[in-house]
């Protein structure tokens, strides 16, 4: 987990060599790196060694104006918000975990242990099952936990805290005990070069269990309100954040708390030949997916952001698809036993004699994410496109 | 460690900020406080002669050192003597009502009474309490009828937990015990959390928590010692030794001196305890509980005692363990017959008193027993509900689904014993 750091420094190195610019690696390099640790790019710019551009483009969404006064804030600033917002409104509320206390290795807790005291935000040893359980038992006291897995990678060690404990807490106690005022937070989904370890969806895992929420968001304004209605909501939740979009999302977002409901998907494109769903990063490849599919094939797409991965919103997928025929769904994580399959599922039950074709699901493949295979791996817009295209012709 | 302090020896690690001075030929490493040797020599884990064992009373019940003698009220001390022998009653009805297939099944508490009313006495009512499963006698002592105890293994619509887990699972809000789940170790972080929680709400409460030297070995319990440290919480962290992880003897569960020896290694203060003497137990937690709130740390509480019976009604320990062994504990060294000899020797007990105490107390429970069994369990319905705290729409419609082929269905499924 201290490779976070490394991978931060390591990409921005990179990032720096891509461009080709002397001037500021020779900057750092007198900042005292290792010489040798990395080699400036050749002066012609070797296009073979320049790295990917994103497979996306992120879209915001106009500026709210029901939530008053905006700022424009990425992800990761729209996050400290909401953080800051639950610190000011409930004294009982404290964020802890690996590295929270000088701001996190993303940022999203910058300044709020000198706003809030050392009590209220502090790090933990690195121990993620400690982290949950301790946790749990913040909540069960009756205080509002807000936990940071440092990346979802690592949420495994607390896999048994959160499915056998905090999911479990209210029901197997006849409602005596309940962990809700637990929410779990972690940076979630592929981000270019993170490989095995620092790009998974483990949403799939949790989906299959009842008792607690997983939402993800898709900008810095959705980002802010679900992550306020986690914190806010009686139930325990995992809030994982697209690390991709922690810098590259900005938009405008209300400084004042403001909630986006729970389990409740988003129709943020109308549409009537094709549904397509995705989640998190993935619901901008879908939305450019959707531009290609009426400027190529003039087929009108419906896009629909899921938002809450459970308990899922079936009623506004369904009412889609009955309207649309076909549906197409996309995720990051493997294929086999991912979400799409059970939306897939659901859907075949509910709306069968309505679809044209056989629902579509767009994912990575079944294998742990790769390095420099990324860019092959990732359901692109290409890919989406193409099953789209073989759906319309079915 | 070759540490072999007595008692809750003063090592409450306060970490020395190093003075940096390159001039200096101390060691000047961020991760530890400690001089340089030129020695090459491996600390030897001392297994031989480990952390003593404190005691009040010897194995007649007779106090041994007068000035640590509690000097407890005959009150109290009655009280610590009918919670236990009715515990020990409930336990062997209630383990027999599985043998006749009335429950599902059962663990008993035998040998390990002193351990619950011992330290449950030196809390006070509204400190949490997190369980492992074998602590029934705590929630004796805070008064839980008999009524909710055979509520809870009949899952019958009296319990509390709506009939939701096996039995001994226990749960009471009212009297700060929470709800036991059968995951080990499990509730070690989380008590840690909740001691964090009570110290920022100025709550003037500890947390106990109880777990097995067997659950001792998980990574929860490594967890939950080093965040109690770090976090200088208000907990009390309570050990039972009793020799066996259903099967699995100490000797194949640790190799070092038990699980006191752990304390230090995370900067805890720690004691060994002997958990069959009830004043030795009351002691070290009242000690414990004095210091965890006015200090905010850690303790632990290593009390060692012996398991009697079987793990559970599943298991026979005949299979792996003498029936030499076990008798000895029951007859030589065991909570219950140490206290009514003290009791005796002062004046507090009797035989005659000791025989209607067992008959009252039997018939008591044979009453909550009977009463327990002829209850209906709880409406289907409830196999539903606080999943999440409202139901889901998905969820709903599951249990409109069950409720529409119940009426289908129904002759095949046992809705004579339960509620509409």
């Amino acid at each position: 987990m201290g490779m976070a750091a490394t991978a931060a420094t390591a990409g921005r190195l990179l990032r720096l060599r891509a461009a080709g610019t002397e001037g500021p690696w020779r900057r750092l390099r007198a900042a005292g790196l290792p010489r040798g640790f990395l080699q400036p790019a050749s002066a012609d710019g070797d296009a073979a060694q320049r790295r990917q551009v994103a497979h996306f483009t992120f879209q915001p969404d106009p500026e709210p104006l029901e939530y008053g006064q905006t700022q424009k804030m990425n992800l990761f600033q729209a996050v400290t918000s909401a953080l800051d917002n639950s610190l000011a409104k409930d004294p009982t509320a404290v964020i802890f975990g690996e590295d929270v206390a000088f701001g996190g290795v993303f940022r999203c807790t910058v300044g709020l242990r000198d706003k809030y005291g050392k009590d209220r935000v502090f790090n933990t040893p690195l121990c993620e099952q400690g982290i949950v359980g301790f946790g749990i038992g913040i909540a069960v006291a009756g205080a509002t936990a807000i936990a940071e897995i440092q990346f979802a990678d690592y949420i495994f060690p607390a896999f048994d805290q959160i499915v056998n404990e905090a999911a479990k807490y209210r029901y197997r106690s006849g409602d005596l005990f309940n962990c809700g005022s637990l929410t779990i937070r972690s940076p979630w989904g592929c981000v270019g070069h993170g490989a095995l370890y620092h790009s998974q969806s483990p949403e799939a895992f949790f989906a299959h269990c009842p008792g607690i929420k997983v939402v993800i968001p898709r900008s810095p304004f959705q980002a802010k309100g679900l992550l306020l209605s986690c914190i806010e909501d009686k139930n325990p939740c995992i809030f994982f954040e697209p690390k991709i979009l922690y810098r590259a999302a900005v938009e405008q977002v209300p400084i004042e708390p403001y909630n986006i409901p729970l389990s409740q998907a988003e129709v943020i494109q109308e549409g009537s030949d094709v549904t397509l769903v995705a989640w998190g990063t993935q619901v901008h490849v879908i939305r450019e997916v959707a531009s290609m599919a009426h400027e190529k094939l003039g087929v009108s797409c419906e896009v629909i952001d899921l938002r809450t991965i459970i308990p899922w919103d079936v009623d506004t997928v369904c009412k889609s698809v009955i309207k649309t025929g076909r549906l197409l769904v996309s995720h990051e994580a493997p294929l086999t036993g991912g979400f799409a399959s059970e939306i897939s599922s659901t859907v075949q039950e509910e709306c069968f004699l309505n679809l044209e074709a056989p629902i579509s699901r767009v994912c990575g493949y079944d294998t742990p994410f790769p390095h420099i295979f990324e860019p092959f791996y990732i359901p692109d817009k290409w890919k989406c496109y193409d099953a789209l295209r073989k759906m319309i012709n079915y | 460690m070759g540490v072999s302090s007595p008692a809750f020896s003063p090592q409450h690690s306060q970490r020395q900020q190093q003075h940096f001075s390159s001039l200096d030929d101390k060691p000047q490493f961020p991760g530890a406080s400690a001089e340089f040797i030129d020695k090459l020599e491996f600390i030897q884990p001392n297994v031989i002669s480990g952390i003593p064992i404190y005691r009040v009373m010897d194995r007649q019940g007779q106090i041994i050192n007068p000035s640590e003698d509690p000097h407890l009220p005959q009150e109290k001390v009655l009280k610590f003597y009918k919670t236990m022998t009715l515990l020990n009653t409930m336990d062997r009805i209630l383990y027999e009502s599985q043998r006749q297939g009335r429950i599902s099944f059962y663990m008993t508490n035998y040998g390990e009474e002193g351990t619950h009313v011992g330290s449950a006495a030196a809390l006070d009512n509204t400190d949490l309490v997190f369980g492992q499963y074998r602590e029934a006698g705590v929630l004796m002592y805070r008064n839980y009828p008999l009524e909710l105890f055979m509520a809870q293994c009949y899952g019958n619509v009296s319990d509390l937990g709506k009939g939701r887990q096996m039995p001994v699972h226990y749960g009471c809000r009212e009297r700060h015990f929470v709800t036991i789940s059968s995951p080990l170790a499990t509730q070690i972080p989380q008590a840690v959390g909740a001691a964090y929680a009570a110290k920022r709400a100025n709550a003037n409460r500890v947390i106990i928590c109880y777990f097995g030297e067997g659950a001792a070995s998980e990574g929860d319990a490594h967890a939950g010692f080093n965040f109690a440290a770090t976090l200088e919480c208000p907990i009390i962290f309570f050990c039972r030794n009793n020799g066996y992880a259903i099967s699995t003897p100490t000797s194949e569960q640790y190799r070092g001196d038990g699980i006191a020896a752990r304390g230090p290694g995370y900067g805890i203060l720690s004691i060994r305890v002997d958990g069959n003497d009830v004043f030795a137990v009351y002691n070290a937690t009242k000690e414990a509980r004095r210091r965890a709130v006015a200090e905010n740390q850690p303790f632990l509480i290593e009390a060692m005692t012996y398991r009697i019976g079987h793990h559970s009604t599943s298991d026979d320990s005949s299979a792996y363990r003498s029936v030499d062994e076990v008798n000895y504990w029951d007859k030589q060294d065991h909570p219950i017959s140490r206290l009514r000899q003290y009791l005796q020797s002062r004046g507090w007990w009797d035989d005659e008193q000791e025989k209607a105490w067992r008959k009252q107390s039997r018939r008591k429970v044979m009453e909550a027993f009977e009463q327990a069994e002829r209850k209906l369990k709880p409406s289907p319905s409830l196999l539903f509900s606080d999943v999440y705290q409202e139901m889901p729409t998905q969820l709903r419609k599951q249990q409109e689904s069950l409720a529409r082929h119940l009426q289908t269905y129904g002759e095949h499924y046992p809705l004579d014993h339960f509620e509409k």
